[in-house]
This record gives structure tokens, sequence and C-alpha cells, in this order.
């Protein structure tokens, strides 16, 4: 696994921390959305269906600063939209390093090179830079519907590395996912120099039977299985490795919706970064007046029942290493010998 | 399935309260006609039934502050703008995708075969 050890330490303390106040639910990661506007198109990309006078709008600083401090998060995701066509990302990022959050800038790339140029951002164990790839030339460049966007993304990585800052991938993985390209993908990564990778299955949900549901999971248990099991000695994972070994079928965990909190242009969304049932006011308003037991596999919630993804269940593994000697012993066995 | 272009009729069949559901989820602009006959065109990015008196939340086409409008206020909804989402999803892009690469391939006409 490759997360830093003061990332690891800062992680760590805080969810010890929580767990020392009796803290029930607590969030890990802010999911922070300044703006809706991509220079890209994605197929079934949901982040960009507004109409005009949506995407023009963006956040203020102060309210992206006054969610973070509201929220209280250790790490701070910024995905969008495309993050660096925001004219503040600058100004933002630095708060956010000021206020020692862990940042992770998730880019498509496309304005990578130009911004790092312009010096928009400094070095800093606490930013890095996460990219969208969703496997090799071929296939992400079908995956983002353009042709070069793969080729321009490793050029961003490269000049990235060149400057010293941290940079990770992340792959979002679809039915139909092949195992050995993805294997290859993972190998071409780690010889650019990425400090690691992370993947997730796609969100996924339609009306079907209990036992449909279930032959889903086991697809999506499969392909990770195929993916992660002898994982090379030099893949590096910058997740958790509970959650990989949850999406290999090892775990079986229930999601975390209010893990990763998500705050946008429409304020708190309720109840998950994936689901927009609607929007509170305050963080406050989000985790107290979430009805919260509506959602998770266990609810019934068809919305729910065949999603695997990052942003519900990845606080479920990082909770799991502090809540038992098991969970603790799996990590820090993985952790040090990389198996999974 | 797009719901572009529908003014709904409300009656013993649907509800007011279905008819703010739909709105909510339709990815474009729609034009809410409040109960004193004004209407208001924009984009409804929140609902809230769950309070005493339920409200919408929309931004208007200058994208302006939310407005904030109570269900008691409203006396129907209709689905006046573009609809961002239609045609846009994942498998409606491989099967356009499929369909330009059947176009472009050379044509095999039997006699050929
Ligand atoms: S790059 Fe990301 S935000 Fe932009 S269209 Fe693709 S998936 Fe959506
Ligand atoms: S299971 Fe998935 S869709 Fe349901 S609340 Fe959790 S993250 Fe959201």
């Amino acid at each position: 696994m490759s997360v830093p050890a003061s990332q690891m330490w800062a992680v760590a303390s805080y969810v010890i921390k929580q767990k020392l106040r009796g803290r029930k639910r607590y969030p890990l990661v802010l999911m922070l959305e300044p703006l809706f506007r991509c220079n890209l198109t994605c197929a079934g990309c949901g982040k960009i269906q507004y109409p005009a006078q949506i995407l023009r709008k963006q956040l203020s600083v102060e309210a992206c600063l006054k969610a973070v401090d509201e929220c209280g998060a250790p790490i701070v995701s910024i995905p969008g939209g495309e993050p660096l066509m925001y004219p503040q990302i600058g100004e933002l990022v630095d708060a956010l390093v000021k206020r020692k959050k862990y940042v992770y800038l998730c880019t498509n790339a496309l304005l990578l090179k130009e911004e790092l140029e312009a010096g928009v951002f400094k070095p800093s164990k606490y930013l890095s830079f996460s990219i969208h790839m969703d496997g090799l030339r071929a296939d992400h460049d079908e995956a983002v519907c353009r042709d070069g966007v793969y080729d321009t993304a490793v050029e961003g990585i490269r000049e990235a590395l060149r400057r010293g800052f941290r940079v990770t991938t992340n792959t979002t993985l679809f039915d139909g996912a092949n195992p050995l390209r993805m294997r290859e993908f993972f190998d071409e990564m780690m010889t650019l120099g990425v400090e690691g990778m992370m993947v997730s299955p796609g969100y996924s949900y339609s009306k079907a039977p209990d036992q449909e549901h279930f032959l889903r999971r086991s697809k999506t248990h499969g392909l990770f299985s195929a993916m992660l099991s002898n994982p090379k000695k030099q893949w590096k994972f910058n997740q958790s490795p509970l959650f990989l070994q949850f999406l290999m079928g090892k775990h079986d965990y229930e999601c975390t919706p209010w893990g990763n909190p998500t705050f946008n242009l429409f304020g708190w969304q309720r109840p998950c970064y994936l689901l927009q049932e609607g929007y509170a006011e305050s963080f406050q308003d989000l985790m107290e007046n979430t009805r919260w037991e509506n959602y998770g596999r266990k609810s019934g919630n068809e919305k729910c029942l065949d999603c695997m993804v990052h942003c519900g269940f990845e606080a479920t593994a990082v909770d799991q290493t502090f809540s038992s000697w098991q969970g603790f012993r799996d990590t820090v066995v993985a952790t040090l010998t990389g198996k999974l | 399935m797009t719901l572009e272009g529908w003014v709904p009729k409300l009656g013993e069949y649907l509800a007011l309260a279905e008819v703010i559901d739909l709105a909510f989820d339709y990815r474009g602009n729609t034009t809410v006609v409040k109960v004193d006959g004004s209407e208001v065109e924009g984009y409804i990015f929140n609902r809230n039934r769950h309070v005493p008196e339920p409200f919408i939340q929309m931004f208007d086409l200058a994208g302006e502050r939310p407005l904030k409008i109570l269900y008691s206020e409203i006396q129907n909804i209709k689905f006046t703008g573009k609809d961002m989402a239609a045609g846009n999803s994942w498998i409606a892009w491989l099967e356009r995708k499929e369909k330009e690469a059947a176009e472009k391939a050379p044509r095999r006409d039997k006699g050929m075969e």
C-alpha cells in the first residue's frame, strides 16, 4: 500500500478520536464539488447533465472553506466537473493545505500541464493529483469518449512528477472490464512513477430480483479477484486494503453513506455522493435529518443493492481497521506484505 | 424516455407531489405555475416533503439565488426546458458507437461473399 505514513497517522488519530468521543457517525472524506462544468463529456456522466445557468455557476472559495470547516473531515477530495476549470483552484488548494487537509484533486488532466507551468500549485505532502485513468490508452479514450485524452493525461502525470508533486490515479471499472488488460494498466501506471492507484467499480442500479443482485455482486468479486489476486510487488494502491479485499469478496461490508459527504452548488447532498435525494442546508442538518436507515443493502433500497462503490464502502473499511483486532491485523498484514 | 415538453394533467390519477418528484429528478429547466397564476422558469434542485411546510428550491434562468416555493403555492409544473440527460447514458453512447462503426464498415454485398 502506498499511503504516506504522515497521512495514515492523521487519518488513524482522527478515527480514534471519533471513536473515543463515541461519535457513531463521522465523515472521513469531504467530496467538494466547486463546479459542474467539464471539458469532457463522458457518456453517462451524471455530473455534467445540467442546464446552462447551472453549468455556469461555481462555489466561492469562502463557501468551500466554510463547508470544509463545518465537516471537519481530514481528507478533502475535489472532483467536479473538472476542478482545473475552477478559476480559484490555486487559492482553494492553498487554503486547504494551510488547514493541513489532505487534498485529492481529481482531474482528467487535460489542463494539468498548463496549470503546472503557470505555477498555480506548489508541491506539498498534503496535495495529491488524482488522475482519472480508466485503463490503457484504448480503454481510457473509449471511456471518456475522446481520442488522445490518455496521452495528454500521461504528459500531465509526467510533468507533475517531474515537479515533485504527489500523483495518484483513480479508475472506475464497469461491466466487461478485462482483468488482464487492467493488470497491464497497473504495470504501466507504476512504471510512470505514480505514488499509488485507486480502483472502484462504477455505480450500477437496476430493478431486479434478489438473485440477480447477488449475481451482479459475484461478478464484481470475480473481476476484482482476477485483477488483484497475486498482486505484483511493484503495484501500490492508495486506498484501504480492506476495501480492496471487500471488492474481491473477502469481506461483507455495509455502506457508510455519511463517510464521504458531498457539498456542491446545491448544498449538502443527501444521502451520498451517488444518489441525489435532496439537499441539506448545513452539515449538521445532513447528519441529523437524513433518514440513514433508508440506505445501504440492509435497508432493501433497490438503488443500494448493487452498489459497491468506494464512496460508500471505503469509509466502512477504514472504520473496520479501528473497530476490531482482526480488522487492524488484516490491514497491517496487507500493508506490510502487499498481499490482498 | 424523456418528459421534455410534458404538461401534466393533475387529477385523480396524478397528484401534485408526484409531479414535483418527477420535476426534481428532471435534468432540465421547468416552469412552475403558481396558484396565483404567475410562472417561474428555472432548475429545481431540491424538494423536501418531510417538513411541516414542504417546499422546492430552484435557480431561475439567470442562475440567481435559490428561490424557495412552498408546495401549497404550486398549481402545476411544466417540463419546458431541454432534458440534458436524454440520450446521454452509457448504453445510449455504446449504441451510437456501434451504429457508427456499422455504417463505416465496408458493405458486404451478397455477391462478394
Ligand atoms: S471527466 Fe469526469 S466530470 Fe468530466 S465528463 Fe468525464 S466523468 Fe464527468
Ligand atoms: S449503497 Fe451506494 S448508493 Fe446506497 S447510500 Fe451507499 S453509497 Fe449511496
